[in-house]
């Protein structure tokens, strides 16, 4: 039994090979991804509260370069709209939708379990706790307590599932499952024993993420952990593949595998908590992104990161302008919008094809 | 070894939480405690503008007959008598009790009942939307006035212990007015009732008849907090921008408490933002530095005005009058000097 089932799984592997894209394919995948990526950056751009035309957005840009000779067709107003809010948003979004997508795939990857996603290991929980304690007592800014309880945390959690010089995937699971609740729990208790209805609605709009405050400032903020935090991950790409191996094999084969978890864990961490700060708890896209890229594709790292990133960010931006713009003037927390489409969506995908993930 | 060392930790842990988890006192014997609370006479002198101010006297108003009634959520509710221990389960009902008079008759309030100041030495119930159950009963009330918020959760416990309960939910500021009325024909206050209305009233109209003279309406902003959320229409701070002669940016949101985006703000161009988040650091010069407010007609000409005390916009009771000329004197300040 046990013997028919992996030489069909092998023989079902070389097959999916073929289907796979070749080496030459993947750069022209990727700068087709790029290509999309920028065009449904430029079409979120003309929606909004008011709605700006493709070309009159495409002269509103290149007026803002050196030398240019444009009559302004439009107000100050438009100006402001464009450049000081929606496209620093639409930006946010993509870093943030590339930021998750790669955590995401990493920890899925590293951690060989389908369910991984970017706040597994306790970023969530981390972050959510220092957001809490930031609204709740109104001390510092939310953004770097965020950041701080989201480090904190995975710090604690990897250090909880060190036993014996060695970390393994299922302990350190289940460390940040245990220490995710025991923070979780301290969350709820600070929003309970404060009345005020206004401050818990606060945490909650937090909790489902929001890019209603999105900045330059935010965009200037974020990317230095992303540069660092994505340069590891991709340098690792190979080593990912290894280590699906299992971590004995990889080890065999020559993979640092206790330095190799620590370091990717910290990258991903890293990436993840620098997306939360900014952008609060937004769920769906890390664990989707990677395993629909996965699907599609292959699940080779070196095509897997770069094209989840790309695809994630391009993700990101449409979900985020359905809710800026479905019941506008209001907006809706992004969240909803990326659970609610992506679900489906990827649904979708798994009926296409039947194969076991990751 | 080390497993049942583990275990007994878990024990002791769970022993020592047992322990510490305050003790289900029986229902404390009513007569013991209360007597004693019932002391604190409202002062009438006031720092602030001095808004109905509690009228010391209780004349005895004789409706010994019961009376029924039919509160806020259409409940049908019979008093026996005229309430002499009245429990409030919202800061907005303290302050009406307080400005009819009835400040010695409230023998329990929220931890938020901070108005007037003497309120604050009444035996606490508990939170807003958190109240709690044994302490209300333990205080033995034949009145307890409730919100729309406890109707689902707190009112049918009360009732299942035979608390007489009256829910009080005013929709806007007329029928904070309305509701006076009604408190004050509860209680049978109904002459302070009439008296503090028809001051609330004479105020309410100095603001229209002034507001009515003006020629535009200015746009409004209301920041409740930092990522945006505004008061939209059904709001009662919606009601009250209108009642003040203002034009709400956020008339067209789809909810009550809608989450405006940025550039909906600045699309709008609102010519006053009153900043209701003030007192956790949205101040006007906060607001002022975010990316692209600079050219909103509000912050150009410096028309951003803190609301430093929340309370009285937010809390549907008689102070509320206090709000509405706060607002007004921000929208007209040429009208109001």
């Amino acid at each position: 039994m046990i013997k028919t089932q992996s030489v069909g799984t092998r023989t079902h592997a070389s097959q999916q090979k073929l289907t796979y894209p070749l080496r030459a394919h993947r750069g022209a995948l990727l700068l087709g991804a790029s290509g999309v990526l920028v065009v449904i950056g430029a079409v979120a751009a003309t929606f909004g509260s008011v709605a700006i035309p493709l070309d009159t957005l495409a002269q509103m840009v290149i007026a803002q370069l050196p030398g240019a000779h444009i009559v302004a067709t439009w107000t100050p107003t438009w100006e402001t709209i464009l450049f000081d809010i929606r496209l620093p948003r639409i930006v946010l979004a993509a870093l943030v939708g590339g930021a998750l997508a790669t955590s995401g795939a990493t920890y899925q990857g590293l951690l060989r379990n389908p369910l991984a996603d970017p706040y597994l290991i306790g970023v969530s929980s981390g972050a959510g706790l220092g957001a809490t304690i930031a609204i709740v007592f109104g001390v510092g800014a939310i953004p770097l307590l965020a950041f701080v309880g989201a480090m904190g945390a995975t710090a604690l959690i990897y250090a909880l599932a060190r036993a014996g010089g060695r970390t393994t995937p299922t302990t350190l699971i289940l460390a940040g499952v245990a220490l995710g609740a025991f923070l979780s729990a301290i969350t709820s208790f600070l929003m309970f024993k404060n009345d005020s209805a206004f401050r818990t609605h606060q945490v909650i709009a937090w909790m489902m993420g929001s890019f209603a405050l999105s900045s330059w400032q935010s965009v200037a903020t974020m990317l230095p952990y992303l540069v660092v935090g994505w340069l590891i991950v991709y340098v690792n790409a190979r080593v990912l593949n290894v280590l699906q191996l299992g971590d004995t094999q990889a080890q065999q084969l020559g993979v640092p595998v206790e330095r190799v978890t620590m370091m990717l864990v910290a990258a991903a961490s890293l990436i993840t908590a620098a997306a939360v700060a900014v952008s609060g708890v937004i769920g769906f896209v890390g664990l989707i992104v990677p395993h629909a890229v996965r699907l599609v594709w292959g699940p080779d790292h070196r095509f897997l990161l770069p094209m989840s990133a790309l695809l994630g960010a391009t993700f990101l931006i449409i979900a985020d302008t359905f809710a800026r713009t479905l019941l506008a003037p209001s907006e809706l927390p992004v969240g909803i919008i990326t659970a609610f489409c992506g679900a489906p969506f990827f649904l979708y995908l798994l009926r296409q094809r039947k194969e076991s993930l990751v | 070894m080390r497993k049942y060392f583990a275990l007994t930790m878990l024990m002791a842990i769970l022993v020592g939480l047992i322990a510490c988890a305050p003790a289900p006192t029986p229902t404390p014997v009513p007569t013991a405690t209360i007597a004693p609370t019932a002391t604190a006479i409202p002062t009438a002198t006031r720092a602030l503008t001095p808004t109905p101010a509690p009228t010391a006297t209780l004349a005895p108003t004789a409706t010994p007959a019961a009376q029924t009634v039919t509160d806020d959520v259409g409940r049908t509710v019979t008093l026996k008598g005229v309430p002499q221990r009245i429990v409030s389960l919202a800061p907005s009902n303290t302050e009406v009790l307080y400005a009819l008079g009835l400040g010695a008759r409230v023998v329990g309030v929220t931890e938020f009942c901070d108005y007037p100041p003497e309120a604050k030495e009444k035996t606490k119930i508990g939170g807003f939307s958190k109240i709690d159950l044994e302490r209300v009963v333990g205080l033995n009330p034949d009145l307890v006035l409730a919100t729309n918020i406890h109707n689902k959760t707190v009112v049918p416990e009360l009732e299942k212990r035979g608390i007489t309960v009256v829910v009080v939910e005013p929709k806007n500021v007329n029928d904070v007015l309305n509701k006076i009325t009604f408190v004050g024909k509860l209680t049978g206050a109904t002459e302070n009732a009439a008296k503090v209305t028809a001051q609330m009233q004479a105020r309410i109209d100095a603001i229209t008849s002034k507001v009515a003279t003006a020629k535009a309406k200015p746009r409004v902003y209301y920041e409740i907090d930092k990522t945006f959320f505004t008061a939209g229409p059904g709001s009662f701070i919606d009601d009250m921008i209108v009642k003040a002669g203002g034009s709400n940016i956020a008339a067209d949101a789809k909810t009550a408490y809608p989450q405006l985006t940025a550039e909906a703000i600045i699309a709008k161009d609102p010519e006053v933002i009153l900043l209701g988040a003030m007192n956790y650091g949205e101040t006007p010069d906060v607001v002022r530095a975010r990316p692209g407010w600079a050219n909103i007609t509000a912050v150009k000409t410096g028309r951003l005005i803190p609301i430093t005390d929340e309370n009285v916009i937010a809390r549907p009771g008689p102070r509320i009058v206090e709000g509405l000329e706060l607002i007004a004197r921000a929208l007209y300040p040429d009208l109001f000097k």
